[in-house]
């Protein structure tokens, strides 16, 4: 797969709103396998389509793809040589996620300058429907809000608010619990939603609520854990504690980023300095 | 009512009778605030909502009356309001709806005044003997409708006669900001959702151009501080300093201070804050007026884009100008 078909790749998981990460080689010191303007798709599932180089760089750029889909972030991964028998080679590594889906039901004004202002903040949103959902707010003003609430819930939606008075808000969750629903599901409703910002116009209520969602969005657990990460004691790069490549030495576990520095480490081991960090 | 207005001034055009029905009170959350009004033409036609759709038909009915010559009246919706029930709409909080005649000719001095940003008031008694008679006001005015006029409020006042009911078509308040990054043109539409008349002012031309921001009312070249100090400013202003070079920062700053601007936040990271505030306390500021500046700017809700960055800014400048501030004690 050469480059450009990464980038059409790129474009049909864009188009389908998979979440990737593009890795692209921007720099390379020779010796090393790969050049500078290579390019792979990451997937959540640790997956490469394409070439970023060969063995040695290519889990340290899974590695780094997995961190960058978690955080959002973009980063520049550096393989440095004493990895392998390879010079430098430098990655820059993008997530490219999809917008979540707001769906907004219900007529109320604050609905309204919400919907707006969400896609201003790059969300996409709905208001048809709350299943597919990654974030639901119900604004109803009192028609149907228990059943819309109760879909929302069972989607699995991450986010469910109502936009109620406090008093109204506490007799729509006492329906659902009237419902059947689960007291841990019942408490997953927020409401009313958005940050607290003292008595509110519809406007201003619009804006809490994104607040609250801004909020959510960037500190939910990923989707894709980030691993618990390691040192490796011989080239100091950081590594899945998951790493195949280890031992067991004095009592410890300690994990290498291939099978080249563990050789180093088990020929000598007291000249490195074990730890996790 | 501002919502309205054109459309009151077609129907006062042709002197026929119009009816208003305008939401004076709220308990709770209601959808929406004091001040919404739902207009009804003498043929039936109607512009405007009070609750959204919840009570709208009920309101019809009593404007309907009110033009066909019933007397104004006051009138409570609510959940727990039998009639709310009556009319099949079991909306959230209570509202409180005065129901009478609009004098088609004074609509026009209020449009006229709205259009010009000029300050303006339709106080309206709505108990007592007296109840719908009308005046309006201005800052030059004495009395409670003047002061409510002054803050941009809408709101009811308890009178020896009765009550009032203040609608102000206050000019929309200013929104300051300075430095034409990214960030700006962000907080800038934001600033727009939220009422303000937003005004983008940077040092350097190459940067202030209306292709950034296409969602401002002003665009001034201009050093921020020296624009700040020839621009209006009152309580109901927000300055939003996002150059993040103390070069423009600090004289900006300093200038805000010496204003009773409502909301006053500043760009940077906490290391540059922190600096800021050395070079400011250099320069002879006091902590206290410091202590005026959000800074870092916005609530912290983990923003990373220019686009959310603008959401917590907006959070800020409700929460704070939602929380009262503290009477100042005479020294």
């Amino acid at each position: 797969m050469t480059p450009a078909d990464v980038i059409v790749e790129a474009g049909r998981l864009a188009a389908e709103g998979k979440p990737y990460a593009l890795a692209t080689v921007v720099n390379v010191v020779r010796p090393a396998s790969a050049r500078r303007g290579d390019r792979a798709i990451v997937t959540p599932d640790g997956r490469v389509t394409g070439w970023v180089g060969g063995a040695c760089s290519e889990p340290s750029v899974v590695r780094e793809a997995m961190r960058a889909l978690a955080d959002g972030e973009v980063r520049v991964a550096r393989m440095d040589g004493e990895c392998a028998s390879e010079g430098v080679v430098e990655v820059l590594i993008e997530p490219v996620l999809p917008a979540p889906l707001l769906a907004i039901v219900g007529e109320s004004p604050a609905a309204r300058t919400l919907a707006e202002l969400a896609r201003t903040v790059g969300w996409r949103v709905i208001d048809d429907r709350v299943e597919g959902a990654d974030a639901v707010v119900v604004a109803t003003m009192g028609h149907g809000d228990e059943d819309l609430l109760a879909a929302a819930l069972r989607a699995g939606a991450g986010y469910v608010g109502l936009v109620a008075s406090s008093r109204r808000a506490t007799s729509v969750l006492a329906g659902l619990r009237a419902q059947g629903l689960e007291e841990e599901e019942v408490l997953r409703v927020r409401a009313p939603a958005g940050l607290d910002l003292g008595p509110s116009t519809q406007d201003e209520i619009a804006v809490a609520i994104l607040a609250e969602l801004v909020a959510w969005r960037h500190t939910r657990p990923g989707e894709s854990p980030v691993p618990v990460e390691a040192v490796d004691p011989v080239c100091g790069m950081t590594v899945s504690a998951e790493s195949a490549e280890r031992v067991e030495h004095e009592g410890m576990t300690v994990v290498f980023c291939s099978a080249h520095c563990r050789a180093r480490f088990e020929a000598e081991p007291e000249r490195y300095r074990v730890g996790t960090s | 009512m501002r919502d309205v207005l054109e459309t009151l001034e077609r129907w006062a055009a042709t002197g026929a009778p119009v009816a208003i029905a305008t939401v004076v009170g709220t308990e709770r959350s209601a959808p929406r605030d004091p001040g919404a009004v739902l207009a009804v033409s003498e043929s039936g036609d109607v512009a405007g909502s009070v609750t959204g759709g919840c009570v709208e038909p009920a309101v019809y009915g009593e404007a309907r009356e009110v033009l066909a010559g019933g007397a104004p009246r006051l009138k409570t919706y609510g959940i727990a309001d039998e009639e709310a029930f009556e009319v099949g709409l079991p909306c959230g909080g209570t509202v409180h709806i005065f129901v009478d005649r609009l004098d088609p000719e004074l609509v026009a001095p209020i449009a006229e005044a709205v259009r010009e940003e000029r300050p303006i008031a339709l106080e309206v008694r709505i108990t007592g003997e007296d109840a719908g008679a009308k005046r309006l006001v201005t800052l030059d005015d004495e009395g409670p409708a003047a002061e409510l006029l002054a803050r941009g409020d809408n709101g009811i006042v308890d009178t020896p006669e009765g009550q009032i009911f203040v609608s102000s078509f206050a000019p929309r308040p200013n929104m300051y900001v300075f430095g034409a990054v990214d960030h700006a043109a962000a907080v800038a539409s934001i600033g727009r959702y939220l009422g303000y008349r937003v005004t983008v002012c940077d040092a350097r031309a190459k940067f202030v151009t209306p292709a950034r921001f296409p969602d401002v009312d002003e665009l001034v070249v201009e050093w921020p501080d020296k624009f700040l100090a020839g621009a209006p400013v009152d309580e109901r202003t927000v300055i939003c300093v996002l150059t993040h070079d103390h070069k423009f920062d600090i004289p900006t700053l300093k200038v805000a201070l010496e204003t009773n601007a409502g909301y006053i936040g500043a760009m940077g990271s906490r290391r540059t804050n922190e600096s800021r505030n050395e070079r400011l306390r250099a320069e002879g500021v006091t902590d206290e007026e410091i202590a005026r500046i959000h800074a870092p700017i916005g609530l912290k809700i983990g923003s990373r884009t220019p686009e959310e960055v603008a959401v917590a800014i907006a959070a800020q400048i409700i929460q704070v100008m939602r929380t009262p501030r503290p009477q100042e004690v005479p020294a």
